[in-house]
């Protein structure tokens, strides 16, 4: 399959990302790419358990929308393409250590509040924890700000919820394109 | 003959572009260094996550102070530099932002006045467009008419409008360097909000629309990819000789009679600094020790409002629809404390994402709560921007760090910003009166956003005192008159408004007075 550079810089910003698929390279959105399982990257099974239940919180249907894929093959690309909004607001790249920094912590917290790891836990538990979390009240965390932590994976879940085609109409909010996408967002 | 030319450019974002331009249309052989990336119109996308690629991407700024200058999302890598994601808010600077120091004995002088400038500022109008209504801009310097119709006004701008008018205050268009028609064969705008992600019918005066075809045109030669490390000068420390460069040949060393530093108001004192030799241990252009000094940013004010009409938030420029410059005056806040001159960016069209986005408005929100609120927000939000005067302190500047080089041996420019606290005062104030406003207009909720940090600017000032400025009027060294800097770094002052239209001002005068007076 030919792919240009420029190809995947388009078709990124849009929505579909090169994944690894059965050894093959293949584009999907990160919602496709959730739904097809691939493997991860960057990201270990515990680091993306943790990732996906932090995200149901932060925003119900985030994981679905394939939150753990898209940070996975975010911190996976060279550091000039990635998409990531750490990028406005947080340290020089790469920024593997805080996202896996920030999980760890979290699993660290939710341990020493509640005796299991964050995905473990309730809804009602996992809420408390990401509201203390939100306020810089969370104890036991060993990773970056826990506000600061907050606020980049909540905008994270916010990307790729609504910063899509498919979200943005999702709010009634006309996408108005001037490049339409290639391939349409929600392909397949 | 390889490698020599009549000017070199480094950078090509909205100075260093206008500035090759000009001296390649005077017969000057140029050639445009560019750290970062090719990239055209072509290359653009509509999209929020996108558009972080054309942010900062080189290497990494090192920030402290109490308030920082947010370099990553403000600065620009690439072709067309941060111009490719401005928002083409295109004020003019009024007459008092040039003599600050003169009629209130705070800040800094400009080494010219708005009289200087306005010539300039009427032909870059005329050049790259911008719509408008100066009749309406009761507060407006003097200078033409504005070459294209207003922007239209959408809802969200109707109803805020609502709130200015019922506390007495005016509002006009907002002066874009957008087409509100067809403007020298560009298409009009279609006001679809994608501004930030750059703009790819060529609707907004960016440098890959305007001023990099003129440059090519007329003979000018852009090498991307190629990072300047070293501001090469001759033996006797009087003029500098050329730059040497990392590219994809490798490294080189390149000639000309002139250099132009226009890698934005970090990169350029950074580049200054680090190019120190026996005859300016201190750095090019520093035996004033003013180099690197004076950083600014404007500090954002930023109102949100929910309203029960639809606003239809994503219509329109992502800078707004309106302005109001009322209380421009420097002492409009006196009475507590503040002072400086502030404006009013009304009706920013916006997405539901990003760092500018509806969601990350309330981020105490999250769960359900987030869900129902963007579904809220999505059709009855509505929001304004305050650009409010960051006065100049000399302890706000760009240093290089001690221990950090990037990989080309180069130090890390670290950057030191507090807001000095007249400029907080009246942040403060603007914050006061931006609720009034939005309450004013029917708005059932009112809320703020933290602190922003828009535009940067100061670092290389100008001025006429060779002991306490960088550079002369025209962008000069003091120490070096074939050293020039163009951009917003030479900004003595930052004024309320927007920069680019006066970097593109002050550019067109410093390109006219070099033409004349070649430093050979």
């Amino acid at each position: 399959m030919s792919y240009s550079r420029r190809q995947f810089i388009r078709d990124g910003g849009i929505g579909l990302l090169t994944f690894q698929l059965a050894g093959c390279a293949t584009q999907l959105t990160p919602e496709q790419a959730h739904g097809a399982g691939v493997s991860l990257k960057k990201l270990s099974g515990t680091e993306a358990k943790t990732l996906a239940a932090l995200g149901e919180v932060l925003l119900p249907g985030s994981a679905e929308k394939g939150l753990v894929e898209f940070i996975d093959h975010q911190l996976a690309a060279p550091v000039e393409e990635q998409l990531l909004m750490i990028k406005y607001v947080g340290p020089p790249p790469p920024y593997d250590g805080f996202y896996q920094g920030g999980l760890a912590a979290l699993n660290q917290a939710a341990q020493a509040a509640a005796g299991a790891d964050f995905a473990n836990l309730s809804t009602e538990r996992q809420t408390k924890l990401v509201g203390e979390m939100a306020q810089g009240k969370l104890e036991n965390w060993g990773g970056p700000p826990p506000p600061f932590f907050y606020f980049v994976l909540r905008n994270d879940a916010v990307d790729v919820s609504y910063g899509t085609k498919s979200g943005m109409e999702s709010l009634g909010v006309p996408y108005m394109a001037h490049i339409e996408p290639s391939t349409p967002w929600e392909a397949g | 003959m390889a490698d020599r030319y009549d000017a070199i450019v480094v950078g090509s974002g909205a100075a260093g572009s206008n500035m090759a331009a000009r001296l390649a249309a005077g017969g000057k052989r140029v050639k445009i260094l560019e750290a970062g990336t090719a990239r055209g119109n072509e290359h653009l996308v509509s999209s929020t996550l996108w558009a972080r690629r054309l942010k900062w991407t080189g290497e990494p700024v090192l920030e402290d102070g109490a308030n920082p200058v947010g370099h990553v999302f403000n600065a620009g890598r690439g072709v067309g530099g941060s111009a490719m994601h401005h928002y083409a808010v295109w004020p003019r600077f009024h007459a008092e932002d040039f003599e600050c120091r003169t009629r209130y004995g705070r800040g800094l002088d400009w080494p010219i006045s708005y009289d200087d400038l306005q010539p300039y500022y009427d032909r870059v109008q005329a050049e790259s467009g911008i719509s408008g209504d100066a009749a309406q801009e009761t507060w407006r310097p003097p200078g033409e008419p504005y070459p294209m119709p207003a922007v239209p006004l959408f809802a969200q701008g109707e109803i805020i409008r609502r709130g200015f008018k019922v506390l007495g205050m005016d509002t006009a268009p907002l002066p874009l360097a957008v087409t509100s028609t067809s403007y020298n064969g560009r298409r009009p705008c279609i006001w679809d909000g994608w501004c930030d992600a750059g703009c790819p019918i060529g609707a907004l005066a960016n440098p890959v629309t305007i001023d990099l075809p003129k440059a090519t045109e007329a003979g000018a030669e852009l090498d991307t990819d190629t990072q300047v490390v070293r501001i090469l000068t001759s033996d006797d420390g009087t003029r500098a000789t050329g730059v040497e460069a990392v590219g994809p040949a490798g490294r080189r060393e390149i000639f000309a009679d002139v250099v132009v530093l226009a890698a934005f108001s970090v990169q350029n004192p950074r580049l200054m600094l680090a190019s120190a030799t026996a005859q300016h241990p201190e750095g090019l252009g520093n035996s004033s020790g003013t180099l690197g000094r004076y950083i600014m940013t404007h500090p954002a004010g930023l109102i949100y409002g929910l309203f029960d009409e639809p606003t239809l938030p994503y219509m329109g420029a992502f800078g707004g629809q309106l302005v109001n410059q009322d209380n421009y005056g420097k002492e409009s806040h006196a009475a507590t404390g503040a002072f400086g001159s502030y404006q009013w960016m009304i009706a920013q069209a916006v997405k539901p994402n990003d760092l500018l986005g509806i969601a990350t408005t309330r981020v105490d929100l999250f769960g359900q709560a987030l869900h129902d609120f963007m579904q809220r927000a999505a059709q009855g939000f509505a929001t304004m921007t305050a650009v409010v005067e960051d006065m100049p302190v000399a302890e706000n500047r760009v240093q290089l760090s001690r221990d950090e080089k990037d990989a080309h041996g180069v130090p890390l420019a670290q950057v030191t910003h507090t807001t000095d606290p007249s400029s907080k005062a009246l942040w403060d104030q603007v914050l006061i009166e931006g609720q009034e406003v939005f309450k004013a207009a029917g708005a059932k909720e009112v809320w703020t956003g933290p602190q922003g940090a828009m535009h940067i600017m100061g670092g290389t000032i100008m001025g006429d005192d060779p002991k306490k400025s960088v550079t002369n009027s025209f962008g000069q060294t003091h120490d070096l008159n074939n050293l020039v800097v163009a951009g917003p770094g030479l900004f003595p002052t930052s004024g309320g408004v927007n920069p680019t239209f006066t970097v593109h001002a002050l550019t067109a005068r410093s390109a006219d007075h070099l033409l004349a007076n070649w430093p050979a």
